[in-house]
């Protein structure tokens, strides 16, 4: 049995140029992914081109897009979290514990803000004061705020959404969906800051290895937790959006976005080890998600067919990106 | 491999090297005392068995992640797995009596294929587990609700001694997950394969230069998960009667529970089974105690997660990988 | 023994072997030397069996030998002790001895006490007395290296090759290192003996290999041949002088000072001061606690009593972000897990300590960091494409001149270097020697921590001694010689 050793990093006296079109490629290659699916969904059924399904394809990729990029930033710093759902979910079922009308969606934001930091900064402290696994962490917070949640509404949630969340969450202006416009902006924001700013760079410090930030005067822990504290508060943003656009109340939306959310990194090239990642890796990977699923049910294939896809994309997506992570796997 | 960079707070020796069992004990005697407050019933040998039969679920499978994860994997397919073998289970044997010998072999013996599988594609793909097993598991569910979309099937009546049979008055099925547990706990430390599987987990590369066929490690471990899960869809069909689609949903994310109040590092390289029963076994007696407190079904989630954090926030993990 | 007949090897884009032909015969030790980037990884990587050639033929006791794994190469006697060690550091001695070859029973079943009564012997064989029940990961980096040896015993191995086995070890244990390869080349054990350190392969090798840009440059008895000879052919040039001259100027005001400081669970005691101007050595043995008193002045370790005292000022609690503002700076031992974020490129790696300088209202102004990369890659000579070159794909030597040019720029008081020099060819050393003289003359102070004493000797103005967390003690001018430095890094305490 023969075994073959992955080339060391080590590439004697040759130096890598710091542009090419290879390496162009590599960061933003995966973008064109997209159009290639587009066609194939063309291809499958004409259905899939109208405007309404394309508007739909929107609505629904603008929730797991806008959690995808907070678990892209909790994964860059070598976390992952698994509480998303359970985040999403709470978050809808606060937006109907009011009244249900237009003058508590303030209210709404604020209380549902509010839980998320406090779970945010429970999560980020058990990972970095408590040197918990994150998966373990977030895997408790999750279970914390399900039991908070069936307690609260006595397994049987009910009430009302208030109309601006609906409007939010399922009507669009002019064709595009409000919540994609919202995700636009969000996404941009989270751009400018991973990618540019000071904040940012830290980020990716503290991802490649947080003792050498801590060495470099970079307050890892806080950095950290403060990724924790975005991811769980764009849960709740994704959440009140979702709850708008399923319109009644439940205490499981967003069931499955936080495996959704971290395959949609890891096809988006967002690595598990760390340090590496970028939104725009994180809104293609969600958007190839969405597509896919989209495809399979124009084609009138049933659930368990997609589930059995989606399985494989997620294999398959990794084993191709696998081999541009220098520590890959085991 | 250079020290780490500012100092950890480290138990003393002695309680390092067995600090999982030690700590899952202390939390089982915590949880003791606090039942034996509450209730003068906690403590009778009647609940005891209670409490001991209400574990094997969880350890069945549990047992088999304790592997997956010492090896530095995880093994995130269990919960279909479990959904699927115990479909299989009751819809192939139908009620027909002379079927269920074949099935319950051909089940395991698919639990332990499937498990094969995920090794294969782990090593031909160069992919972590997390990712294969979690598409794996996504395609199992695919494959469950194929078979059938609801319950499916019937197992004749004595098939239900696998749950509630009584042995000498001890719960069959426990007697089982504890014998199960035995058998791997003795594999882990006899079998050669079993200690490269320490050494797989403690350090990859490592292993590597050595030349440690990781093949072979894998398959032993994820084929043994397999097998636990498919006997933990058994045990599941002869607790319900019938096997259901989503029967296994939750069983995923909780069989790692055991594993890490037991001691097992989620890192890999040190840990062992009995911490995962005995892990197991803290979390039924916790569950009963809420019960007996009369705490809503809803609050013993969160008394679960608790804990959970309790418990992981006092032993230091050595490194964190997922 | 062994005979390598024009072996070739590439990677993509880098061609790391051209033609390389040597032998290595029974029962002798043949060193290999080369520079960083030589090929000899990769060359070590092929003996074992973890690598196939892409041309050449290689014959092994008279066999050819076409490996197709680290495992198949073992078998037949060939065994590599990597300079990273493969140990496992939560199992045992005994088991990571035994690890892959486990001692059975009659029934095939692991037998543990065999296990340990065989691990307790091969250790006394070697003449080291370690707990066989102890985890490695608690063990000496001397005595982690004792197991590996203890594992190449496992198998009657006829070739045993060391990779800078004397990187992490020094004075006796190198003796008594040297003992056991003497032994195991009377009993007819070949070692393929890879060091960059000269004197030693003068010391302990019968034959010697250069290796240049992965092409073998001359091959031959060790008594054929003066260091000043392999120096040239390792880098192609006379290098003349490798350390810049000493400054004649008079030393300044104590920058760097410590009353009584003890850091973490080892280091006890210190009490030092450094000049400006003035580059101070800390020598000692592995694990006499230099590189925690670095951490601790930085601020990277927790300071358990004493005090630091900076440009005369008393600095109550030291962090690593306060520490750079104080104008310090530290260049750490590992480069790659603790010297610089690898998945980013030059500009972003020298200016990773003063974020704020390069930052314009919360954002980066890449255009200034990439021109203060620029300016410092001129500098320095970096090897580089430009300021975004990934600095993981430069070799040793070019990211150490980063991390010393990154904190080069921005140091105004103390610059700490831990084994600056460690794992790089002797260009580069040349020239980060030089950037140290400079530095030293602009006003900093220099702490140095190495375990190569030529380069102690060369650079150091003063040498502080330490031993098991304490100092032993100084010396000045004259006083520093190989000898000294020993004995005070050696020294008994008194009962």
């Amino acid at each position: 049995m023969s075994e073959r050793v992955t080339a060391s990093t080590e590439l004697g006296r040759a130096v890598a140029r710091p542009w090419s079109l290879r390496a162009g490629f590599d960061r933003f290659g995966m973008i064109l992914i997209l159009p290639l699916l587009l066609g194939l969904g063309a291809i499958l059924s004409p259905a899939f081109v109208s405007a309404g399904n394309l508007s739909n394809l929107l609505l629904q990729f603008a929730p797991l897009a806008i959690v995808a990029m907070g678990q892209a930033l909790v994964m860059i710093v070598r976390g992952l979290d698994l509480s998303v759902a359970s985040m999403m979910a709470t978050a809808a079922v606060i937006a109907t514990s009011f009244s249900g009308s237009d003058r508590d969606v303030t209210a709404i934001f604020a209380v549902a803000l509010l839980i998320g930091v406090a779970i945010g900064l429970l999560n980020g402290l058990l990972v970095t004061k408590r040197q918990v696994s994150p998966f373990l962490a977030t895997l408790a917070t999750m279970i914390l705020l399900q039991g908070f949640r069936f307690a609260y509404t006595q397994g049987a949630p009910s009430g009302n959404v208030p109309p601006m969340l609906r409007v939010l969450g399922a009507e669009k202006f002019h064709g595009v969906p409000y919540n994609a416009l919202m995700l636009l902006l969000l996404a941009g924001a989270l751009a400018i800051v991973l990618h540019r700013s000071a904040f940012g760079r830290r980020i990716l410090i503290v991802g490649g290895n947080p003792v050498t930030a801590r060495l470099f005067g970079i307050r890892s822990d806080l950095i950290m937790i403060a990724c924790y504290v975005i991811s769980s508060c764009l849960a709740v943003v994704a959440g009140l959006i979702l709850s708008g656009y399923v319109g009644l109340v439940d205490n499981w939306v967003g069931q499955g976005y936080e495996l959704d959310s971290i395959v949609a990194c890891v096809v988006g090239q967002v690595s598990l080890q760390g340090g590496r990642g970028s939104i725009l890796g994180a809104l293609t990977g969600a958007a190839v998600i969405v597509i896919i699923s989209n495809e399979v049910l124009l084609l009138g294939v049933p659930i368990q067919v997609q589930l059995i896809i989606k399985g494989t994309v997620i294999v398959v997506a990794a084993a191709l990106y696998a081999r541009r992570d220098i520590t890959s796997g085991q | 491999m250079s020290a780490a960079v500012g100092a950890r707070r480290q138990l003393p020796p002695w309680l390092r090297n067995n600090a999982g069992l030690a700590g899952v004990l202390a939390l089982i005697g915590a949880v003791s005392v606090a039942g034996a407050v509450a209730s003068d019933r906690f403590l009778s040998f009647n609940n005891f068995l209670n409490v001991f039969e209400q574990t094997t679920d969880l350890a069945l499978v549990s047992i088999g992640q304790t592997l997956t994860i010492l090896s530095g994997g995880i093994d995130l397919s269990v919960g279909s797995l479990i959904s699927l073998t115990s479909c299989l289970t009751s819809g192939l044997i139908n009620n027909n009596p002379d079927r269920v010998m074949g099935v319950v072999i051909a089940v395991l013996a698919l639990g332990i294929l499937v498990g094969f599988i995920n090794a294969g594609l782990v090593v031909a793909l160069r992919v972590h587990p997390l990712i294969v097993t979690l598409g794996m598991g996504a395609a199992l569910q695919g494959v469950t609700l194929l078979y059938t979309l609801g319950p499916v099937g019937r197992v004749p009546r004595g098939f239900n001694f696998l749950a509630y049979g009584r042995v000498d008055g001890l719960p069959f099925g426990a007697v089982i997950a504890v014998l199960l547990c035995v058998l791997i706990a003795l594999l882990l430390r006899y079998l050669p394969l079993g200690r490269q599987i320490y050494a797989l987990g403690d350090d990859a590369s490592s292993a590597r230069l050595v030349g440690l066929r990781r093949t072979r490690i894998l398959m032993l471990v994820y084929g043994a998960s397999g097998f636990c899960c498919a006997a933990t869809g058994l045990y599941l069909v002869a607790r319900f009667g019938v096997g259901q689609p989503y029967t296994g949903v939750n069983y995923t994310l909780a069989s790692i529970t055991p594993v890490v109040l037991g001691g097992t590092l989620l890192s890999g390289g040190k840990g062992g089974v009995i911490g995962t029963l005995l892990g197991a076994f803290l979390i039924a007696l916790l569950n009963n105690l809420l019960n007996f407190m009369d705490v809503s079904k809803h609050y013993q989630l969160v008394a679960q997660a608790v804990i959970i954090i309790l418990a992981v926030s006092v032993y230091v993990e050595r490194r964190r990988t997922v | 023994m062994l005979r390598l007949a024009g072996i070739s090897k590439s990677f993509p884009g880098v061609r790391a072997l051209a033609g390389v032909s040597l032998e290595i015969r029974p029962g002798e030790i043949h060193g290999l030397i080369g520079e960083n980037g030589a090929g000899k990884s990769t060359l070590i990587k092929i003996i074992a069996g973890a690598y196939a050639p892409d041309e050449g033929e290689m014959t092994f006791a008279d066999a050819p030998a076409r490996w197709s794994s680290p495992r198949e190469a073992k078998q037949h006697g060939v065994h590599v002790v990597y300079q990273e060690f493969a140990l496992f550091p939560q199992l045992s001695v005994a088991e990571n001895i035994f690890v892959g070859h486990e001692r059975r029973n009659r029934f095939g079943m692991v037998d543990h006490g065999r296990t340990r009564r065989e691990a307790g012997e091969l250790l006394r064989k070697l003449g080291a007395s370690l707990d066989v029940d102890a985890m490695v990961s608690s063990l000496s980096v001397a005595d982690q290296q004792m197991v590996e040896i203890a594992r190449a015993m496992v198998h009657n191995v006829k070739l045993l090759v060391l990779d800078e086995p004397t990187a992490v070890i020094a004075g006796r244990e190198v003796a008594l290192l040297f003992e056991l390869l003497r032994r195991l080349r009377e009993s007819g054990v070949s070692v393929l003996f890879i060091s960059h350190r000269l004197d030693e392969v003068f010391a302990i090798c019968d034959r010697v290999t250069v290796l240049k840009d992965g092409r073998l440059v001359g091959t031959g008895g060790i008594a054929d041949v003066t260091r000043e000879r392999l120096i040239s052919m390792m880098v192609g040039r006379d290098l003349g002088d490798l350390f810049p001259p000493r400054a004649a100027t008079a030393r300044g005001e104590a920058v760097l000072r410590t009353e009584a400081l003890s850091v973490g669970e080892r280091v006890r005691d210190i009490s030092i001061e450094v000049r400006a101007g003035e580059i101070v050595a800390l020598a000692g043995m592995v694990g006499a606690g230099r590189s925690d008193l670095a951490l601790g002045l930085f601020g990277a370790m927790p300071i358990s009593s004493g005090a630091i005292y900076l440009c005369g000022r008393r600095v109550p609690s030291m962090a690593p972000a306060r520490a750079i503002r104080l104008g310090m700076g530290l260049v750490t031992e590992d480069r790659k897990s603790q010297g610089l974020a690898m998945q980013l490129d030059i500009a972003a790696n020298i200016s990773a300590p003063v974020l704020p300088e390069v930052t314009r209202r919360g954002l980066i102004d890449r255009r200034l960091e990439s021109d203060i990369a620029a300016q410092q890659i001129e500098r320095y000579r970096i090897a580089c494409h430009g300021p975004a070159t990934n600095v993981a794909t430069m070799s040793g030597g070019n990211q150490q001149k980063v991390i010393i040019a990154r904190w080069a720029r921005i140091c105004r008081s103390v610059l700490i270097l831990d084994e600056p020099t460690r794992g790089i060819d002797v260009g580069a050393k040349a020239e980060i020697y030089r950037i140290m003289r400079d530095l030293a003359a602009s006003g900093v102070a220099i702490l140095m921590i190495s375990s190569e004493l030529t380069e102690v000797i060369g650079m150091a103005d003063r040498v502080i001694v330490m031993r098991e967390g304490r100092v032993t003690g100084e010396l000045a001018g004259h006083e520093i010689a190989e000898e000294s430095i020993m004995q005070l890094a050696t020294s008994e305490r008194a009962a």
